[in-house]
């Protein structure tokens, strides 16, 4: 006397997705069920306090959103993902968010090869990709004739044009040398920066590149100053910065240095010795200086949501909160012109934004099907820190 | 309970069925196929990374788990797999195309990634992997107009075929049908000439040559496989990712692929499924902790770890272990038949010599073993005996010399000579000893002729032809049985089969007879005859010197490494220069003590219902022994008796034990062999075990480590005394000593700990009479001058010389115990064990 | 250029040669090793920044007190990742000390913090001249300190009774048993003086880097590949071999470019091994048949 149990493959799927795995059909939502944003950024390893700081910009605009009684009426939330660098780990995190979070809009990516990764699975399944950080070019020009891809962050290209004009007009270099680090970020910034140079009709005194882990990075420097580098572009993060620095001051070579916006983690006073205060970066936005009554109170937000944030000091990166926290005011602007949580609707909304008072500036239609950066060259300021502090200069 | 064994008897039945594996694998995929066909989404495509991780898994198995090889750098191979695939779809190959040329690309780098990979082994082979593997990552990214750099390429056109593009679900059914073709392949791979030549070669690459096979070119074929199965498995990714950069490999993941395989179980066939579900499946199941998932990962990977030693399958697989017990049936047909052919060339070996370092360890060695004869090669230790065996069966490339067996053998590789014909066994056995016992001869039968890569197993022919072989040497255990788990006399007569399986003309046994009772002896003497008889050459190196007089023809006499002369069996033993070189003078009787010793009862070492075993069989039972002070006590007994077990117990190398062990009136049960050392017992264990990297010097004073009060330079002098030879050597490794140097040093390095009692285990085993009658000089002049002993020695006779009592060890229970005037009288005793003496 | 690069290849050579030490103290008594060296180093250096920069102690107590806990560490690493599995005859040692390095650095990053600190130090905070060429003092110490370690530790191994019972254990482990030697407390102990050394390096090479959770992996694979190329039996051996790489990278960088760097310096780990398989300086196990 046995049962027979026919097992069909939907009961194997069903077992899956409570396992955890499949799947998730969307039902219908609820009313005050969530809307879920998700993120993937690198959030263990070396990156890991610029996934934080990204983090921190989205939940505090989160909460202020939530407080107004969210958006359509459901409160926002975020469902975060490590892509530990890896734009295979970025594609296998999107999908799970957006199949079985059922997330209506991403955010991510800090190294532009896992957002170039996601552009063709984005512009196919037609869900909104926001990108705070990754400065790639491609992200969003990426020739889609429906593009999903947005962004509130700079771009290599136009970076690499002020880089170029700072130092040729205010240094008077002719022939400056570029420090890149060895990863994706440091080798878009060399077409970038090779391109702007040539556009100017100057040489360049060689391309050194520098490991992540490099304790000491005077024998690139050499090479660059036997070459007769008058001054140096730099895009590198917080430590190989402070590394390039440190080699400089035992070389005793004083050359202008002229750099992308890596540094702007917070120790870089501290480990990039007595030199660390010479390099002139590029940002989008800084708390110091900042006279802004936004800036202000975003900052005084911030202490009160995390404790171990004591001064300005402390926030950092600074660019990685403020794009994102500006992002998540913008697309959730874009969802509320929406009127629902479908894709191609959030996109049509994100250009139906036509101002919105952020904390970097005030945005005006910041995005059209013609150019989805809501960041311009108009947005850059050049900074120096000095005394653990971002202070803007001329 | 007998209930349980016959469900676990049906179960292996079930289990071992040819069929059952293949079966499972097309179970298995086919149930994945419809799981994948209908999940879509997000499912589907971790199936698909599944299914490729699985790839990389077999073919990382075929390199770990059967040529037992290791790769860190699996994901350079993955590396050029994607970027070969890719590279070629954008240059408007088509993918199927693309797919296999990123395979044979792969394949044909880990063929070259092999030549130094082959040289190294160990922690040297994992380098060579790990710096392949950086290798190949920075060429990625420096290689910038070809690999797109650190900003990688993308934009693959999808593949297609039957008219249909191929979306994720098709990559995942394409990879899921690749992956169960893989395992097939694995399973092919395992049970055919290939695989076990590539367990063979892992297990032992000294005796794999010995067979005829170069382990060079099977090793190569395994990195060759290993690469392109990896190769196969990115060159499915870049599809299904559909964008690929550097950074989409780090290293981590090589170390992770690495991580499926010893996880799973090496080796086994479902390792590298079972692998994946903890390297794939597990971290997304871990995604929603989002930064913490590395943190727990790493925890719950050191679980499994800790879980399942013996990785997931392979702990399963022993769980579930039965063996099946069928022995060889031999058909009867004599030997000569068995192994076919007309024999007729001799062995001739003309003026050969060989220089280690400047020592010149043979010099202008010759002689002709005629087929059909026993040639027996004897000298004493050192006198190049093995040397010998080791130029002609091509370990050695000679320096000068030839020889012949129909053609010039002198300087070919080993696996050419075995194929020439010649076969060989060694002094400590070389099986094979991961394969079964029919494994271990059905590999040989081919002489390294391995045909075609997924050729068939051995068929019934070969299969009895083995049995046969077995039978004949007297192999009688079960066929499935793995060689390690053998006992010693079965090693030796199984590697006599696996040489006999090359149908050899000459087989040169070394030391056949070491280690083996007198019963076995004689069987192994009828055994070497009817080898002769059937028209080999044997040629015999042995110290047992009536097996050597009573079964040779000829007799070639070694002596520091120059022959001294050849002849008949009774001309060798009336030479009076062999006599004086190798045998020493009169026979040796061993020195009684020159007074009767008065026992005084109060027990330096006593045993009470002492027993262990290894694992569930017991090989020591309820043993009760005493020793006195200043007494000299022999455990007499046959092979496999327990007479090592019990010394070993003793010492505290063998724990745990039942009953009690008294050192001293110290209970000493429960203690370390380190702290029972320190409380006054020194084990002066079989095989010498100096150490061979320090100096006689040191290796003396090491055996002072727990003492305080040492006086360095008056002890050792004495010590130099005791044992001449010594002096001489005192600076120089202890490496370099012959056997009996080594004896004298290890006992010395027991004696100057200053112990209660010293035990000797097989002092004598392997070392020349002369050698013998020296040290049992020693030890007489030790026990007279009232050093406690407790002695194990093959050599009965000796041993009830020179000791006041002694115990008769018989299947780890003691039989009788008594005087030695009273044992040596006893018929029993002398029928089982005392008739080697002479 | 060649003055600068040296000083840059030796300060960097001696840190790989100081982890490889490790490597090679742990394989000559038990043939295993910590795969996860470089997860030692940056622990060493963290407890150097916590205890001298967060607590505020006085320098010597500091350094002390930071390798007392790598010590422990060593001792819990043997216990935990290695002991189970090679007390087993199971390899699977090596995939256990890389799984306790991922804990470590991601606990650490959880702990310690996510952004690199720099633990300040008077020997690297001004340049001095050196044949015209600047460099802190501290690069110009780190060498002699490598090869002073390196020397103090072949003489112990020689020398003592202590070292002499270690070569001892692994030569004849029962051997060495039977003569009153624990061997399992000379591992533990071969583990406590690796995870030492590699404490030492990361605590020298952070005045001149920085303290991060992720700062000792690329060091850890490069000191092993160091140890490898000296022959890990040897070790003057590994220290002249950490030696070499450093020079070889930092040449490479100087005269080839950066570009070049990493492919020619694991090309010659396996060129090196071509050569000699058992490395420069090490022995080849003898195998008898």
């Amino acid at each position: 006397m046995t049962k027979t149990f026919a097992v069909t493959r939907r009961h194997v799927v069903a077992a899956a997705a409570a396992l955890g795995l499949a799947a998730g059909t969307a039902l219908p939502a609820a009313a005050q069920d969530p809307i879920k944003i998700g993120l993937i950024a690198s959030l263990s390893g070396p990156s890991a306090k610029s996934g934080e700081a990204i983090t921190r910009g989205i939940l505090l605009a989160m909460d202020e959103i939530n407080a107004e009684g969210g958006v359509l009426g459901r409160p926002l939330e975020l469902v975060a993902r490590d892509d530990e660098n890896n734009p295979g780990k970025g594609i296998t995190a999107a999908r799970e968010l957006i199949n079985r979070e059922g997330a209506v809009v991403i955010f991510g990516g800090l190294q532009t090869p896992v957002s170039l990764a996601l552009v063709p699975y984005i512009n196919q399944t037609k869900v909104p990709f926001m990108g705070p950080w990754a400065a790639g070019t491609p992200i969003t020009k990426n020739g889609a004739a429906e593009n999903y891809m947005f962004r509130v962050s700079a771009v290599d290209e136009m970076v690499d044009v002020a880089l170029v004009e700072r130092a040729a007009t205010l240094h008077g270099a002719t022939k400056p040398g570029l420090v890149l680090i060895n990863n994706p970020w440091g080798e878009s910034n060399e077409k970038g920066i090779m391109a702007a140079l040539e556009a100017k009709g100057m040489e360049n005194a060689g391309v050194e590149t520098i490991e992540a882990n490099d304790v000491d990075v005077v024998p690139q420097l050499t090479r660059l100053k036997d070459a007769g580098a008058d001054a140096l572009f730099l895009v590198a993060n917080v430590g190989p910065s402070a590394q390039v620095m440190k080699s400089l001051e035992r070389m005793g070579w004083d050359v202008p240095v002229v750099s992308h916006w890596g540094p702007a983690g917070g120790r870089f006073s501290e480990l990039g010795g007595p030199r660390a205060k010479d390099v002139e970066m590029i940002q989008t936005f800084t708390f110091s200086g900042n006279d802004s009554p936004k800036a202000a109170a975003t900052l005084e937000a911030l202490k009160k949501k995390f404790p171990e944030i004591q001064s300005a000091a402390d926030v950092t990166p600074a660019v990685g909160i403020a794009n994102a926290y500006d992002a998540m005011h913008l697309t959730a602007l874009a969802i509320e012109n929406a009127g629902s949580t479908d894709g191609p609707a959030i996109r049509q909304g994100f250009y139906d934004i036509d101002s919105y008072e952020g904390l970097i500036k005030t945005y005006e239609t910041p995005f059209t099907p013609e150019d989805q950066d809501a960041l311009g060259p108009e947005d850059y300021v050049f900074t120096r820190f000095i005394d653990g502090e971002i202070i803007p200069i001329d | 309970m007998a209930r349980t064994y016959a469900l676990r008897a049906g179960l292996a039945r079930v289990l071992h069925h040819p069929l059952t594996a293949p079966a499972a694998v097309i179970l298995l995929t086919a149930a994945t196929l419809w799981l994948a066909a209908g999940a879509g989404g997000y499912l589907v495509f971790i199936l698909a990374l599944a299914a490729i991780n699985v790839i990389v898994g077999v073919g990382l198995n075929v390199l770990l788990g059967l040529s037992g090889q290791i790769s860190f750098g699996h994901i350079g191979f993955y590396v050029i797999g994607a970027y070969a695939a890719g590279i070629l779809m954008l240059a408007g190959l088509p993918y199927w195309g693309a797919f296999l040329a990123a395979g044979a690309i792969a394949a044909a780098v880990g063929g070259l990634l092999a030549l130094p990979a082959l040289r190294v082994s160990g922690p040297y082979l994992a380098m060579v992997t790990i710096a392949f593997a950086f290798i190949v990552e920075h060429g990625t990214i420096e290689w910038r107009d070809l690999t797109g750099g650190q900003n990688g390429l993308m934009g693959f056109p999808s593949p297609e075929a039957f008219g249909r593009m191929f979306f994720e679900t098709e990559m995942a059914l394409l990879a899921t049908a690749i992956a169960g073709l893989s395992l097939l392949f694995y399973l092919r791979l395992r049970a055919g000439r290939w695989g076990l030549a590539m367990r063979a070669v892992s297990d032992s690459e000294v005796a794999a040559r010995s067979i005829g096979l170069n382990p060079v070119a099977v090793k190569t074929a395994a990195f060759i496989l290993s690469a392109l199965l990896t190769g196969f498995a990115g060159a499915l990714f870049t599809p299904l990712q559909g964008f690929i950069s550097p950074s989409s490999f780090p290293f981590f993941q090589s170390i992770l692929f690495l991580l499926a395989v010893v996880v799973g179980g090496t080796g086994t066939l479902f390792g590298p499924v079972v692998g994946v579900l903890v390297t794939v499946m597990l971290p997304e199941f871990l995604s929603s902790l989002a930064e913490y998932r590395l943190l727990f990962f790493g925890g719950l990977l050191l679980g499994v770890l800790l879980a399942a030693p013996r990785g997931v399958m392979g702990t399963l697989a022993r769980l579930a272990a039965t063996e099946d017990p069928t022995p060889a049936r031999p058909s009867g047909r004599p030997l000569a038949e068995i192994i076919g052919g007309a024999r007729a060339t001799a062995l001739e070996v003309t003026g050969l010599g060989i220089a280690f370092g400047g020592v010149q360890a043979a010099e202008n060695v010759a002689f002709t073993a005629p087929p059909g004869k026993v040639t027996a090669i004897i000298g004493p230790n050192g006198a190049g005996k093995t040397t010998a065996l080791n130029m002609i069966g091509g370990f050695y490339q000679p320096d000068a010399g030839s020889i012949r067996l129909g053609r010039e053998l002198a300087g070919a590789p080993a696996h050419e000579v075995a194929r020439a014909g010649i076969a060989r066994t060694y002094q400590t056995t070389q099986l094979f000893d991961h394969l079964s016992v029919i494994d271990n001869v059905l590999i040989a039968m081919k002489k390294g002729r391995l045909g075609f890569l997924l050729g068939p197993r051995p068929g019934k022919a070969d299969r009895q032809v083995a049995e046969d072989l077995l039978g004949v040497v007297g192999y009688r255990g079960p066929l499935a049985r793995e060689a390690r788990a053998l006992p010693h006399v079965d090693r030796r007569l199984v590697e006599i089969a696996r040489a006999l399986a090359t149908r050899p003309d000459v087989i040169l046994l070394d030391e056949p007879a070491a280690g083996l009772s007198q019963a076995d002896k004689e069987s192994l003497a009828g055994l070497l005859t009817r080898l002769a008889e059937a028209g080999l050459v044997v040629i015999l190196v042995e110290h047992d010197m009536d097996l050597v007089m009573g079964i040779s023809d000829a007799v070639v006499v070694l002596d520091a490494g120059r022959p001294l002369m050849t002849g008949t069996p009774a001309e060798v033993q009336t030479s009076p220069a062999v006599r004086r070189a190798y045998l020493g003078e009169a026979d040796f009787e061993g020195r009684p003590r020159p007074a009767p010793f008065e026992r005084r009862r109060e027990a330096v070492v006593a045993t009470t219902r002492l027993s262990a075993g290894y694992g569930a069989a017991p090989v020591l039972e309820a043993v009760e022994v005493e020793v006195d002070p200043g007494e000299m006590v022999a455990v007499l007994g046959a092979n496999g008796a327990g007479k090592s077990t019990m010394m070993r117990a003793v010492a505290g190398l063998h724990r745990p034990v039942e009953g009690t062990i008294v050192l001293a009136d110290r209970d000493i049960t429960a203690l370390k062999a380190h702290a029972i050392a320190g409380a006054g017992l020194a084990l002066v264990p079989e095989g010498r075990q100096v150490f061979p990297e320090m100096s006689v010097r040191d290796n003396i004073l090491m055996g002072a480590y727990r003492r305080r009060d040492l006086k360095p330079g008056p002890e050792i002098d004495a010590l130099l005394k005791r044992f001449p030879r010594l002096a001489d050597r005192i600076d120089q490794r202890a490496g370099v000593l012959s056997g009996g140097e080594q004896q004298m040093l290890a006992v010395a390095r027991g004696l100057i700990a200053r112990p209660r009692i010293l035990l000797l285990d097989e002092p004598s085993l392997g070392l020349a009479p002369a050698m013998v009658r020296e040290l049992y000089d020693a030890l007489a002049d030790l026990r007279d001058e009232g050093v406690t002993i407790l002695l194990v020695d093959q050599m009965a006779t000796l041993a009830l010389a020179i000791a006041d009592r002694g115990y008769v060890l018989e299947n780890g229970e003691v039989v009788t115990s008594g005087t030695t005037e009273a044992l040596k009288g006893d018929p029993a005793i002398e029928a089982a064990y005392l008739g080697i003496a002479g | 250029m060649i003055v600068s690069t040296l000083i840059t290849g030796l300060a960097l050579g001696s840190m790989y040669g100081l982890l490889a030490l490790g490597f090679h103290v742990t394989y000559a008594v038990s043939k295993t090793v910590n795969f996860s060296q470089g997860a030692s180093m940056m622990v060493g250096a963290v407890l150097g920044y916590t205890f001298a920069v967060t607590f505020g102690w006085p320098t010597i107590p500091a350094i002390v007190a930071a390798l007392l806990g790598c010590a422990a560490l060593g001792l819990v690493v043997e216990r935990v990742l290695v002991r189970p599995f090679a007390s087993r005859g199971s390899d699977l040692w090596l995939m256990a000390t890389i799984a306790g390095g991922l804990i470590l650095e991601n606990a650490v990053l959880f702990t310690f913090g996510k952004e690199p600190r720099s633990l300040p130090s008077p020997l690297a905070s001004e340049a001095i001249s050196v044949f015209g060429t600047g460099a802190y003092p501290l690069q110009l110490i780190i060498p002699v300190v490598g090869l002073l370690i390196a020397g103090l530790l072949a003489l112990v191994q020689r020398r003592t009774k202590l070292g002499k019972a270690m070569l001892a254990a692994v030569q004849r482990p029962e051997a060495a048993e039977l003569v009153g030697v624990d061997t399992r407390a000379m591992i533990a102990a071969s583990y406590a003086i690796s995870t030492v050394f590699a404490g030492v390096a990361g605590l020298l090479i952070a005045p001149l880097f920085n303290v991060s959770a992720s700062m000792g992996t690329i060091f850890g694979i490069k000191a092993f590949a160091t140890a490898i190329i000296g022959g890990i039996s040897s070790a003057w051996g590994v220290m002249l071999a950490g030696l070499l790489y450093g020079c070889v990278e930092a040449l490479t960088t100087a005269y080839l470019g950066s570009s070049y760097t990493q492919i020619v310096s694991f090309s010659m780990v396996i060129l090196v091994l071509v050569w000699v398989p058992n490395g420069l300086f090490g022995r080849a196990e003898v195998k008898k048949v």
